[in-house]
């Protein structure tokens, strides 16, 4: 852009600019409406009475917003549970990730033993095998162990996820083997290094890993669909997907459903809100990741 | 000095058991297991699972059924990928430009990502509502006839990935702005002075020096696509007759609904034999023809 064209062209490339620029504009104002307007619809649909939402042509901001059906859909289903039980679902899987992946990860970067080569391995292996095609023989060990229908289950089963290994080992691998080193002639036991040195100096990865993780466990709906049966277990999207069939028996209810669906949505709007930078920038390890 | 050695190790094989227990517990032995499995007869209730060799395999490959869904899958497979891939390398193209707002853009176009599948896809079941949904609704507008998004075999496909394409695209794009990022200036602007245009500028240079990055999108999205589930299951059960029934959505089924285990975990080892193919043969292949810079 900068030095590209002489001087004497200056005034067409300004006017091609200009053009570009506004043409951009339009493109992408045009695809950013469509993306975003299936929220906007759900969060209208969830003002309408049930006479104008099957309406034709449908409007498209509701006559007369009934505010209400936020409060009813609230109380047609114990949604506060669900979403406390995704919230503490999710969270104690982030803690227990944290942990056991940065464990391993300083394992295989920074301590000699004789069997990391093996274990480096196992990890690249594990990200190429389909979580979902062990869903069977998963809930089959997991019957074995008494852990269907349960907290425990829920969270032991998905708390080590070998995409986290990857990327915190990523991270730890730029951290340098001199500064270990240092801290062991200090006196300093590993488990202590990597606490107080490494995991500091690489919080960012964690911090992409933390959000990350909870976002997707929050909405992880088939495999805690597959082992909990007990309704209070349920987490939010497989309480949405009831609320789904059972009250709205597909359709009579959707402003209700509608109204639902957006109270299930918008937590995670308000974390991507807040955490948005670190989200995106997830997608900077992500890249690291593959070249490793 | 043997003695040190062996601590040495003892010392980090306690640093990978957190990991390890729940990796072997969860993920290498049932892998093991369902490898078993799949050489069995079962249905989760006798005492007794008698081995029946290679017979569950050749059920399956007799099974027109799984054609049907494997062809279901590679569809699903390429429809999603392609449009993906193109889509969000078109709008990474289109944001990287110094221009007002672009933020706001990304965040918007990025926002369907974060948000859970079965939410969003009930969001557009409503959209896909036949008689009063938004979609035949601007068909109408445009001048065409309604279309049964999610009841008509001819369709259905289109309307899980349309829903599936909407909430991966941006996500793709953020990759791709990263990418375009660290494309050497210099690069391009000696290309410039060479006389390329701005076509040729993209086909010779950038996509090139980019394809770490497709190559990488093109792996995560195709495994992605093969365990696609949650939006299946909320927009069609894998119906109308068959025609959205991916391999996943057959595992799924032949386990939990027709509790046929050993018929199901042949299905799985087909799966996990795909992702593992086709996660090497990318890899080769990259070395071959991606440029790492």
């Amino acid at each position: 852009m900068k030095e590209m064209n002489a001087s004497n062209k200056t005034n067409t490339v300004n006017v091609t600019k200009l053009l570009g620029t506004g043409l951009r504009h339009i493109l992408l104002l045009a695809v950013a409406v469509i993306m975003a307007f299936p929220f906007y619809w759900m969060a209208t649909s969830a003002l309408k009475t049930n006479d104008e939402i099957w309406q034709f042509p449908p409007t498209f901001w509701p006559v007369d917003p009934q505010w209400g059906n936020y409060a009813e859909a609230w109380l047609q289903a114990p949604f506060g549970r669900y979403m406390a039980n995704s919230i503490f679902v999710a969270g104690a899987i982030v803690i227990c990730q944290i942990f056991n992946s940065a464990m391993m990860a300083y394992a295989i970067t920074h301590m000699k033993f004789r069997l990391r080569g093996a274990f480096t391995g196992l990890i690249l292996l594990g990200y190429m095998i389909p979580s979902t095609a062990v869903y069977l023989p998963s809930y089959i060990v997991l019957s074995e162990l008494h852990l269907l229908d349960s907290y425990g289950g829920l969270i032991l089963s998905n708390c080590v996820s070998v995409f986290a290994i990857f990327l915190v080992r990523q991270a730890f691998m730029q951290v340098s083997h001199e500064l270990v080193e240092a801290g062991q002639i200090d006196g300093a036991s590993h488990f202590r290094i990597l606490w107080t040195i490494v995991a500091p100096l690489t919080r960012s990865t964690f911090t992409v890993l933390a959000l990350t993780t909870f976002i997707s466990q929050y909405n992880n709906y088939f495999w805690p669909m597959l082992i909990t049966k007990d309704p209070d277990l349920r987490l939010v999207s497989a309480g949405l997907r009831d609320f789904f069939i059972e009250g709205g028996a597909y359709g009579l209810k959707w402003p209700l459903i509608m109204a639902a669906s957006a109270f299930t949505i918008l937590p995670l709007i308000v974390l991507f809100l807040v955490g948005q930078k670190a989200i995106m920038r997830s997608v900077n390890f992500s890249v690291g990741v593959n070249k490793g | 000095m043997i003695r040190r050695k062996w601590i040495k190790d003892v010392h980090a094989l306690l640093f990978t058991l957190p990991a390890l227990v729940p990796l072997t517990v969860f993920w290498l032995a049932p892998l093991v297991y369902v490898f078993y499995l799949s050489f069995t007869e079962w249905d989760f209730m006798s005492p007794e699972k008698p081995f029946v060799g290679w017979s569950n395999y050749k059920e399956l490959f007799d099974n027109p059924a799984f054609y049907d869904a494997l062809r279901v899958t590679l569809l699903f497979c390429a429809g999603n990928v392609v449009p993906t891939l193109v889509g969000g390398l078109a709008l990474a193209l289109l944001l990287n430009w110094k221009l007002a707002g672009s933020s706001l853009y990304r965040l918007l176009v990025f926002s369907p990502w974060v948000t859970p599948t079965v939410a969003v896809s009930i969001v557009w079941s409503w959209i896909f509502e036949p008689d009063v949904g938004l979609a035949n609704t601007v068909l109408n507008a445009l001048g065409f006839d309604s279309v049964g998004w999610l009841q008509d075999p001819k369709w259905a496909m289109a309307g899980v990935l349309i829903v599936t394409v909407w909430k991966s695209v941006g996500w793709a794009m953020v990759f791709y702005l990263v990418a375009l990022k660290n494309v050497p200036s210099d690069l391009l602007e000696a290309a410039a002075l060479d006389g390329a245009n701005e076509r040729q500028k993209f086909f010779r240079v950038t996509l090139p020096l980019i394809s770490p990055t497709t190559f990488f999108l093109f792996i995560v999205l195709t495994i992605e696509s093969l365990q696609a589930y949650d939006q299946i299951n909320v927009l069609t059960q894998g119906g109308p007759s068959g025609t959205t029934r991916t391999l996943l959505y057959l595992y799924y089924q032949s386990a939990f609904e027709s509790f046929n285990v050993g018929q199901a975990s042949s299905v799985a080892i087909v799966l996990v034999f795909c992702c593992v193919a086709l996660s090497l043969i990318a890899y080769a292949f990259s070395r071959k023809t991606v440029h790492y810079h």
